[in-house]
């Protein structure tokens, strides 16, 4: 076996695995305050990436400045969405909330493309193109931020939950009634996390937008991601963590060594396979909650 | 026109084309149905194609029409979906339209049998079935461009020529994991026991967003050229990969989905000495080109942005519509009004050295060949444009050929 194969499979793995951790963050963040899994966080990135183009390249906003306009829009839009369309579904089975989630990626998808141009867009963050060469081992530069901003966020979601918003939010996440009853507005909080939610996707937004520029594409980051979810427990920012590099180690060797074998296409099948063995074997994740309903 | 607006505007519906030739607006019109895919998986490239192709249709009103009758354009949206498509099709056939661009492979295979059994033209123009060129298993269908067979083969011989020989080279292609990206492995296959090179193919999943692992393992094969196939956002992702992994520009030849954007996503000065077959001359600087600035963008009739006249999508959306007019003419000219799906057929068939004034490789369409010669070349971007490399030619055709007729006869056993 060629090792050196193997390790810039795994470490290119890894770090893309923690790109897709920056989408599975969102999904986890409103799952954990509202228990609605969320499908349109996909289109969310997508829609971050969009606004972040459009302020640096229309309005003529300097970049950095332009990923924190798109981090305010975000957190609005989040909040905005929570308001109209989720607090609405108070009350109703979850399988409703879910569709509706699957009716705002649809919208979210058609409106990017529709308002800005369907046309790829470029959004450069400046980062060099070329590798970090090790031996014979390739890093490439942009997974290597995009991961360790992965890392970052990760990081970041765990501290904040040790804040006082975060504390209620954990509280809410425990159980809505006893929330209300000392207090907590739930719906706020609830709110606060589809807002998180919208930071989150603008951070993998900025990242994947450079890799592979800004198109509806973007929201096929949802597979992966939801595949990252529910490895690490839909609850769990650990799991977000943890699971990410599992998905993106596992979806770069195995295709790595077993697509030249059978012509390609092996990835979305390992992608697959997580998704369908953890939900028969252990669909609470690695570190969900075991009551965790099942959706 | 905003984005936005244009994009409703081209999903609204029917949309008659043009208030001029006022004068002959008794004559019945002929209707097209341009049912593409405004929203879906085909939008890296469906606003610049069809706001050539209605450009196009503009200024042919604008000067008259075809032998005095206005173009009518019927256009919906089809989200890439078969079912969609067809819907868009049975309404379009019931409104009288004469010729279907579906522009997406799944609808337009999808409709083969409709078209056939309807006997409306479908001009299948850089997609759909390659098999299809075989015009007398397929007489109502026209590729009327190179197959992606023919794009394989001109950029193999563009290497064999150009790049120093075939023989004893290693060849990756380095392809999106669909039908479309293993289009060409049978065509390069024979060319590679002719010829004596080696070929490897490497997948990578759809949508083409991230390919490192393929890369790694292409890096590994140490490739002396590499042919992306792909389209979209895959295809910057493509070359930056090649890029990141070693492989010189000038050694990355792509299919033909490789454009200004792309060169504009890929960033800074990298997509400089990459090539890529051309099936249609790009810029403004074109004849055809000249007249639709003259007629239909300077007075403000334009479709979309002015900024997308002379890009190559535009520009292969304006040759289409050059041969589906010049077809048009030529069957009018020959059986009169009114125009029938079989008219406009045996008006294809009639089509030779057609060039667009210069724009495009002379084609010749006859009964039996529906493609029109595979013709094309090989162009480099020069880190501002394409620069044609080569002269419009069609190599090894024989091979091609024999591919077609064999799909051909599959299609028409039920296999």
């Amino acid at each position: 076996m060629d090792i050196q194969f193997l390790l810039e499979l795994m470490i290119n793995g890894a770090l893309t695995g923690l790109m897709y951790s920056l989408v599975a963050l969102g999904i986890v963040l409103i799952y954990k305050s509202s228990g609605v899994p969320n499908l349109a966080q996909g289109a969310m990135v997508m829609i971050a990436a969009y606004l972040i183009w459009m302020f640096a390249h229309l309005m003529g906003v300097p970049i950095v400045f332009a990923i924190l306009l798109a981090v305010v829009s975000m957190f609005l839009f989040g909040m905005v969405t929570e308001r109209l369309l989720l607090r609405k579904m108070v009350g109703q089975p979850t399988i409703m909330v879910v569709m509706l989630t699957l009716g705002l990626e649809s919208l979210l998808r058609g409106l990017g493309p529709g308002l800005l141009g369907a046309s790829p867009k470029s959004l450069d963050l400046g980062l060099d193109m070329m590798p970090i060469i090790i031996g014979d081992v390739f890093i490439n530069r942009e997974y290597l931020v995009g991961g360790i901003i992965g890392g970052l966020m990760v990081a970041g979601a765990l501290l904040f939950f040790r804040t006082r918003i975060g504390t209620k939010l954990r509280a809410v996440s425990d159980d809505h009634i006893s929330s209300w009853s000392v207090g907590i507005s739930v719906e706020r909080a609830v709110a606060i996390s589809w807002g998180l939610a919208g930071i989150s996707a603008v951070a993998a937004g900025a990242m994947w937008g450079s890799v592979q520029g800004v198109d509806w594409t973007l929201t096929a980051l949802l597979f992966p991601a939801v595949a990252v979810v529910i490895l690490g427990g839909l609850d769990s920012i650990y799991g977000v963590f943890v699971a990410g590099l599992i998905v993106g180690i596992l979806g770069s060797v195995i295709p790595g060594f077993v697509d030249p074998l059978v012509g390609g296409g092996t990835r979305d099948v390992v992608t697959s396979l997580i998704i369908l063995l953890t939900i028969i074997f252990r669909p609470h994740g690695i570190f969900g909650r075991e009551d965790i309903e099942r959706v | 026109m905003k984005p936005f607006t244009r994009w409703l505007a081209s999903v609204a519906g029917a949309a008659a084309l043009g208030l001029g030739g006022a004068a002959q607006a008794e004559k019945e019109p002929i209707k097209f149905a341009l049912l593409q895919d405004f929203t879906a998986v085909y939008t890296f490239v469906t606003n610049e194609y069809h706001q050539g192709q209605r450009d196009y249709l503009r200024f042919v009103n604008e000067t008259g029409g075809v032998e005095g009758h206005m173009i009518e354009t019927i256009v919906r949206d089809t989200a890439n979906e078969p079912q969609r498509g067809l819907e868009a099709y049975n309404r379009a056939r019931r409104e009288g339209a004469v010729l279907v661009d579906f522009f997406s492979t799944p609808v337009s295979r999808a409709a083969v049998n409709r078209v056939l059994d309807d006997e409306v033209v479908m001009i299948t123009a850089l997609h759909g079935r390659g098999d299809a060129s075989e015009g007398e298993t397929f007489p109502f269908i026209f590729p009327m461009m190179a197959t992606y067979w023919s794009q394989s083969t001109v950029l193999a011989d563009y290497i064999d020529q150009h790049q120093g020989g075939l023989e004893g080279k290693r060849i990756a292609l380095v392809h999106i994991d669909s039908p479309f990206g293993r289009e060409p492995m049978p065509i390069l296959k024979d060319l590679a026991e002719k010829k004596g090179f080696d070929l490897r193919a490497f997948a990578y999943p759809s949508p083409g967003t991230e390919q490192s692992a393929t890369w790694s393992d292409v890096r590994r094969y140490r490739p002396d050229h590499v042919i992306i196939w792909g389209a979209g956002g895959g295809q910057q992702v493509s070359v930056r990969e090649a890029i990141r992994n070693g492989i010189r520009q000038e050694n990355i030849l792509s299919v033909v989905w490789l454009a200004e954007t792309d060169a504009r996503n890929v960033g800074g000065n990298h997509l400089k000495g990459v090539k890529r077959f051309e099936a249609v001359g790009t810029g403004t600087d074109h004849a055809v080109i000249q007249d639709i600035m003259e007629h239909v963008i300077e007075p403000g009739h334009g479709q979309g942005s002015a900024s997308n006249v002379g890009t190559t999508y535009y520009n292969i959306g304006v040759a289409t519509m050059a041969v589906a007019v010049e077809a048009a003419r030529l069957a009018m000219q020959e059986f009169g009004a009114p125009l029938t799906g079989e008219k406009l057929r045996d008006g294809f068939r009639m089509i030779e050295n057609f060039d667009a004034r210069g724009m495009m490789p002379p084609i010749t369409i006859t009964a039996d060949d529906h493609q029109g010669g595979g013709y094309g070349r090989v162009s480099a971007w020069n880190g501002e444009a394409w620069e044609p490399l080569t002269d419009w030619y069609s190599a090894h055709q024989d091979i091609v050929w024999e591919e077609i007729e064999k799909d051909a006869a599959g299609f028409r056993e039920g296999r």
